[in-house]
Formats: C-alpha cells, structure tokens, sequence
C-alpha cells in the first residue's frame, strides 16, 4: 500500500534543504525523495568507523543517525508541528547549549544530596549503586533521545513534517501490530491524527477543533466526514486512515482550494490528482492540484492550489 | 476493560491540552497539565492504563508544549534549551503491567493470603514513670500476623515540660525502650516503635523478635513498676450487648463507581482543605476517562450524585455533564447535614479508647481487621490491619489514598455517621497497618457502633458493642 497505486508516500513533497554548522563550516543537508543525504561527507558509515574509533563523529553525520533512530518513532508525532503554522524554531546554538548541559550531567538525580552514614551497609550499598547505574543509563538514554530530537527539531519545519511522515509511513499499514513494548500503536497515531485534523477542519470550516472527532479509518476507500449538531452540539466527525497524515497532511495538500483533500490519487509533484471534498457529508469530487510558491515564501512548505 | 481506548483518551486530552497551549488567548476552558494528571491518576488507579505509558503521554506533551517556548518572550515566560532536556522524567523503563483494580487478582496470588493471624482485644493500662515523665500506656489490642507481632496502643504522658503540656509533642519522650516484655515461656522481648510505627503515630508497637505464634499471655513492665499480664488466649470479654453481629450485601459497583465513591467521600472528608482549583473540570473530565476506558457506564447514576455533592460544597466548575440527583447514600447525607449545621455540636466525649479486635468478612479479597478507637485532643480515630489484594501504592486522583481502597463509615448509636480517611499507613509485605481519621469527630461515649466497608464487590455491615476506657 505504501507504494502502491500512486508512488510512496513522499512521491507529491519536494527536496528540502538547510545548512548545519558542521566542523569549521556549515554543510548541506538535504531531505529528497524519502532520504537524508549529506552533500559533504561522501561516506557517512567510514566516518562512524573512525568515530568509533576515536575520532570525533561530525555534526551532519550525527543527524544523519538521529534521523534514522527516529524515523518509525512516534514521539516525533507527539512533539512535532501541528501543521505549517506551528513553527518550532530551535537553534543550533539551543542544541549545542543543550548537548554542553547532557554533557554536564546537571544537578540532582539520586546520587546528589544523600545522606552518607559512617559504615554503610554493603548490601544495601550494592543495591544503591544498582540503582545509581540504572538510573544513570535512563537518564543518559533519555538525554541522547531529547537531543536527537532538539537537533531533528533544528533542521526546520520542513524536515520536521517529512519526518513525521515517514514515521506514520512505518507504521500506517501495521496498525495491529504492537510496539516494541508490546503496546498497541493505534492511540498514538489516532492522537496525532486528530490533533492534525482538528487543526485542518478549522481553517475549512472555522469550527472549533475541540468539536471534531477523529477516528481511524481501516476500511477500502477514504472514510467519511459529516457535521452534526448546532451550537455547542456542533460536530464534525471525521474518519481517514492513517496514511492520510503522511500522503495528505504531511505533503502539504490538506486544504486545497478550499476543499479538504481526504486522498491522493495520483501523487506527484508539482502535479498531483487527488480526492477532495467541498464540505462534509458531500461527495468527493477528483481535483487536480498544482504546486506553487508558498504566498510566506517559505521554501520548505508546499503550497498547492487547484 | 478498555485499556486502547484509555490510552486513546489521555492521548487526545494531551492533544486538546497542547492545542490550547497553542493559542493562549482562548476563552473557553481547556485542559492543562492538571487535568491531565487526574485523567492519567483516575485511569491508573483502575487499572486501565499502565503507569509508564501514562507518563510517557505526559512528558510528552510537557516537552511538545515547552518546546515552543523557547525563545519566547517575555523571558519569564520562555525555557532554555538546557531546561527543556529536563523536562518531565526519561521514560524508557520496561513497561509495566496495569495496576490491578481493586478486587482484581493476579495469578500467582500471594501463599499468605488466606492466613489471616491472631487478633486479640486487650484494653489494660500500663501505669509507667521514667523520670520526670509519667503516663500510662494503654494496651487496646494485640494483633500477630506473617510480618510480625504488635500492640496497637494510646499513650497518655505527663511531663513538667510546659511546652508538651501545649503541643502534645510527647512522643518522643516515651520511654519505650525501658519497657520490657516476657511470655508465658520465660522469652523476652523489646517493644519497638519502629518500622511499625513513627514518632508522630506511636499506636503501633512491635515485639522484637517476634514470639511464637502459641504464646498465652505476655507480661509488660513498665521501668521499675511490676508487670500487667496480657491474656492473649481469651481476651477482653465482649460487653454488655454481646458480639459483634456482620451482615454482607451484593454491591457490584464498576472500578469507575468505585473510584468515584472514593472521590466523593475524599471531598466529604476534605472540604475545608481542598483545593478547588484542582476541583474545577477534574471529575469531568476524570468521568470521560472512565467511561472512555470502559470502566463507568454512561448510565452510571454515580457521576449524578457527584454533582449533587459538588452543589451541596458550593463546588463549581467540577465538569460534571450529569444533572444533580436526590439519590444520595445515607452516610453522604449525614455528613452533608454536619456541615450545614450552623453551630458546632458540643462535645461530651473524654480522651479513651476502645479495644477492638474484630476481623470484617473479605471485600475485594481485602480483609480489614478493626484493632482499636481511640479519641484524644479532639480527634477520633480507627486502627485497622489490612491483608490481602492490597493495590500497590500510586497517585489517586485529587489526592485520594489508594492505600486503603474501601469505602469506611461508623455509625454512632445517635444515628450519625462518620467517615473513616487515611491519615496514616504503614506497610509491612501483604498488610498495611492504617490509622483512620474519623470525620467529624465522635462527640459521644457510643456503646455501640455499625461499621459499613464498601467496596466494589459487595459491603459489609457489622455492628460492634463498645467498652470506653478513659485517660487518667
């Protein structure tokens, strides 16, 4: 499905690019069809030998590998933006201040500030020192996650969608299979789902997005959409797969002339065919879709008009 | 249970949160880190969502909301990069099973349980003098069970120390350590007001080490003062009135009910403390979790009777969607009349105490033993012993105890009722010793009391006669 009937996912979203300071200079990093490639450093895996060695990793090569530990990571749905509009400006200087704190190990934790006795006892030392090391490796894991994700966040809002997109893409068509937890997946991504929708059917409708619920839908075809209600009783109920946030939302093409784009016939770019509806309850009509600079300027955001 | 669809609900309500975030400027209410505590307490407390999870929902919404705070003006307002790496907790612990509710068992269940112990009524006062400290110690019961043996006891001290005549801070002049304690064998023991106990609740007193459980009576000896001899094989004779007499009754509350029975009697036992911010759009929202988790029924008449104890407080903004009812419990009713009494009723109770050994039919597979009643300085309370599929200890919502998960009101002879709160526990393997603060206050020698413990599965109703010993 991800490949199929129109291309992958990322087949109507456009090569993204930014600098990053990298050593003494700033490199390329650029995003292009589903893939970060980093123009300067011609081979990233001989690098890492060499880091893993001793050496030091370079910048672009971190993020490279950041970009991989996080791409089926549903985290990113969690913390990323929102839509175009919600813009999350982190800077390489919050990352470097970030990775220095890391680094530092910052007060507290539980070693800090307990009370020593004069002969403790071996036993419960041992037990402490087995929490300490426990502790320590949460705490150390879960700082490289926050600042993989703070370096991810860096590289911009057009790296940020494409990022999500690929996450949904890794799991849009397993929604029955559990996470490494053995957890269900289907909360995470009906959150994001909603929280996306929500914001997209206000602009459609100028309704409030506390009124729309979302569900996801697993059957053949898009789903649906009606509106119920008057007032506070107002709902607009929502249903489209999973694969809407990363071939729809994430593509830019949500709301297209004023219609709400619920799939993507034919993807491509700067043309793309896709399925759209007028209001709710309405059959979807076939529009075709054409990209054209964002009226912000912003190179990262695809702008489509029908 | 629906455990996707909790999970699912506390997702959205972190979504909805984030949102409002998003457009600070908005009129209408919306969520906060708050109300997402009290969704996350209410979902765990039932077993509908495993903690980790829960908190992993919520730190990330903490780091999506204050990732968008950097740089923001004004400073006050904005975090640094540095302080946004701290937020919230590194989750990456395995996940958890979910809590079991109460009630709820798990396989493997505990070889203890079952083995319920030896609970004796005591009621004798040991006479003691350590310098220029006297008092008595009042032995109310003597309870034996798997994690050891102890007395529950009140203390009465005096001491020429103006400032423990004011404050009462005697504790730690008890002289515990020049009691000495024999048994029938000729083994002797030390009494300990720990781990059992603490200086600010010294009603537990271990024996150390402990004795046999076929020991027949105990000699205690206060320093220099002969011994009071404690038979352990017949015990206080029950008074006039004759034994306990327990009665159990069907129930069948849902987790969600049950958790909102104990919501509504924390508030009947808090008022005057509670904070109302966390009040306002909590029970509506904590209602929407339940039921999104399959655990409340949407035609549940509890969330009505909620509203209506929320009206009656002068509680607004709880979010309750449900319109008030006049279906009120009794004992809810009672307590409510006690505070909308204008004068306070006077008191004729003296400082004493009851020796108590009475074991209450298992609710939940939660046994509760009832180990003594004590009134001193104003306040009344129960001490009880609780065995069994005790809940691991965790969060409730809105700050209620999920250490003793059982709904516990006395009825006074007057006919008015008395709501049991924890305001102590104690945990020892399977059992967790309890204090139970009565509210409001006894304010009459009852002969007799009906106790009625609620829980999910059925309550249980026993009326116990009392024999009142007082403080010299």
């Amino acid at each position: 499905m991800s490949d199929a009937p129109n291309g992958p996912w990322f087949t109507s979203l456009p090569p993204c690019e930014t600098l990053v300071p990298c050593g003494q200079g700033r490199h390329s990093v650029r995003w292009e069809a589903g893939e970060l490639r980093l123009a300067s450093h011609a081979d990233p895996g001989a690098e890492l030998v060499l880091a893993a060695l001793g050496g030091d990793t370079a910048r672009c090569v971190e993020i490279a590998e950041a970009w991989q530990r996080h791409t089926a990571d549903l985290t990113v749905l969690g913390i990323g933006p929102r839509g175009p509009a919600d813009e999350i400006a982190v800077s390489w200087d919050d990352v470097d201040a970030a990775g220095q704190a890391a680094r530092g190990g910052g007060a507290g934790g539980p070693w800090h500030g307990a009370p020593r006795l004069a002969s403790p006892p071996r036993a419960a030392m041992a037990r402490a020192a087995v929490r300490h090391t426990h502790h320590q490796r949460e705490a150390g894991e879960a700082s490289r996650r926050r600042l993989d994700m703070l370096s991810l966040l860096a590289l911009g809002t057009g790296f940020q969608i494409r990022l999500a997109g690929q996450v949904v893409a890794a799991h849009a068509d397993r929604l029955d299979e559990p996470d490494e937890h053995g957890s269900s997946i289907r909360p995470a991504l009906k959150a994001a789902l909603a929280g996306r929708v929500a914001l997209v059917a206000e602009q459609w409708l100028g309704i409030d997005p506390d009124q729309v619920e979302v569900s996801l839908y697993r059957g053949a075809g898009w789903g649906s959409a009606e509106l119920t209600g008057r007032g506070e009783q107002r709902r607009l109920r929502v249903s489209l797969p999973a694969w809407w946030l990363a071939r729809v939302w994430a593509s830019g093409l949500a709301l297209t002339g004023r219609h709400l784009v619920v799939a993507v016939e034919r993807a491509g770019w700067p043309d793309a065919q896709v399925l759209a509806l007028r209001a709710p309850g309405a059959e979807p009509v076939s529009l075709s879709a054409h990209a054209v600079t964002h009226p912000s300027g912003a190179a990262h955001a695809p702008h489509w008009e029908i | 249970m629906d455990r996707e669809g909790a999970e699912t609900y506390l997702r959205l309500l972190a979504e909805a949160a984030m949102r409002g975030s998003l457009t600070p400027a908005t009129a209408r209410p919306v969520p906060n880190a708050s109300t997402i505590m009290a969704a996350w307490h209410a979902l765990t407390a039932v077993g509908a969502l495993d903690p980790v999870t829960a908190e992993e929902i919520l730190t990330d919404f903490r780091l999506a909301v204050t990732v968008r705070q950097l740089h923001r003006e004004p400073a006050g307002q904005g975090v640094t990069a540095a302080e946004w790496l701290t937020q919230g907790r590194g989750v990456l612990r395995p996940r958890q099973a979910p809590a079991r509710s109460p009630g709820e068992g798990w396989p493997g269940e505990d070889a203890d349980h079952g083995r319920a112990g030896r609970f004796v009524p005591v009621g004798l006062t040991v006479p003691f003098r350590a310098g220029t400290v006297s008092g008595e110690l009042c032995l109310m019961s003597f309870a034996q069970t798997g994690s050891g043996a102890r007395f529950i006891a009140a203390w009465q001290v005096h001491s020429p120390s103006l400032e423990v005549q004011l404050s009462h801070h005697y504790p730690g002049l008890i002289p515990i350590d020049e009691f000495t304690v024999t048994d029938d064998r000729g083994a002797r023991y030390q009494l300990d007001l720990t781990p059992g106990s603490d200086l600010a609740w010294p009603n537990m007193i271990r024996l150390s080490p402990a004795p046999p459980e076929t020991i027949r009576w105990l000699d205690v000896a206060p320093p220099y003062r002969q011994a009071v001899r404690v038979d352990l094989c017949s015990g206080e004779p029950a008074p006039a009135g004759g034994e306990a007499r327990v009665s159990v009754s069907d129930t069948k509350l849902s987790p969600g009910e049950h958790l909102l029975v104990m919501l509504a009697e924390r508030l009947l036992t808090g008022t005057p403390e509670f904070p109302r911010q966390v009040v306002s759009g909590g029970f509506g929202v904590i209602i929407a979790a339940l039921e999104a988790a399959g655990v409340l029924s949407p035609l549940s008449p509890v969330p009505a009777r909620l509203a209506t104890l929320c009206a009656s407080l002068d509680l607004t903004g709880h979010g309750i969607a449900a319109p008030p009812t006049l279906d009120l419990p009794e004992p809810w009713l009672s307590l409510l009349a006690h505070y909308q009494r204008r004068k306070p009723e006077p008191t004729q109770m003296r400082e004493g105490y009851v020796a108590l050994a009475a074991s209450l039919p298992e609710l939940d597979g939660i046994r509760v033993n009832l180990l003594g009643l004590q009134h001193t300085q104003g306040g009344s309370v129960l001490h009880v012993l609780v065995q069994g599929r005790i809940p691991e200890p965790r969060p409730g919502p809105l700050d209620i105890d999920l250490n003793f998960p059982l709904s516990l009101w006395l009825r006074d002879s007057g006919g008015r009722w008395h709501a049991a709160r924890p305001d102590r526990c104690h945990e020892a393997g399977r059992e967790r010793a309890i204090r139970l603060r009565l509210v409001p206050p006894l304010t009459r020698p009852a002969d007799s009391v009906e106790v009625l413990a609620g829980g999910r599965s059925a309550e249980v109703r026993a009326t116990l006669p009392l024999r009142w010993r007082y403080l010299s």
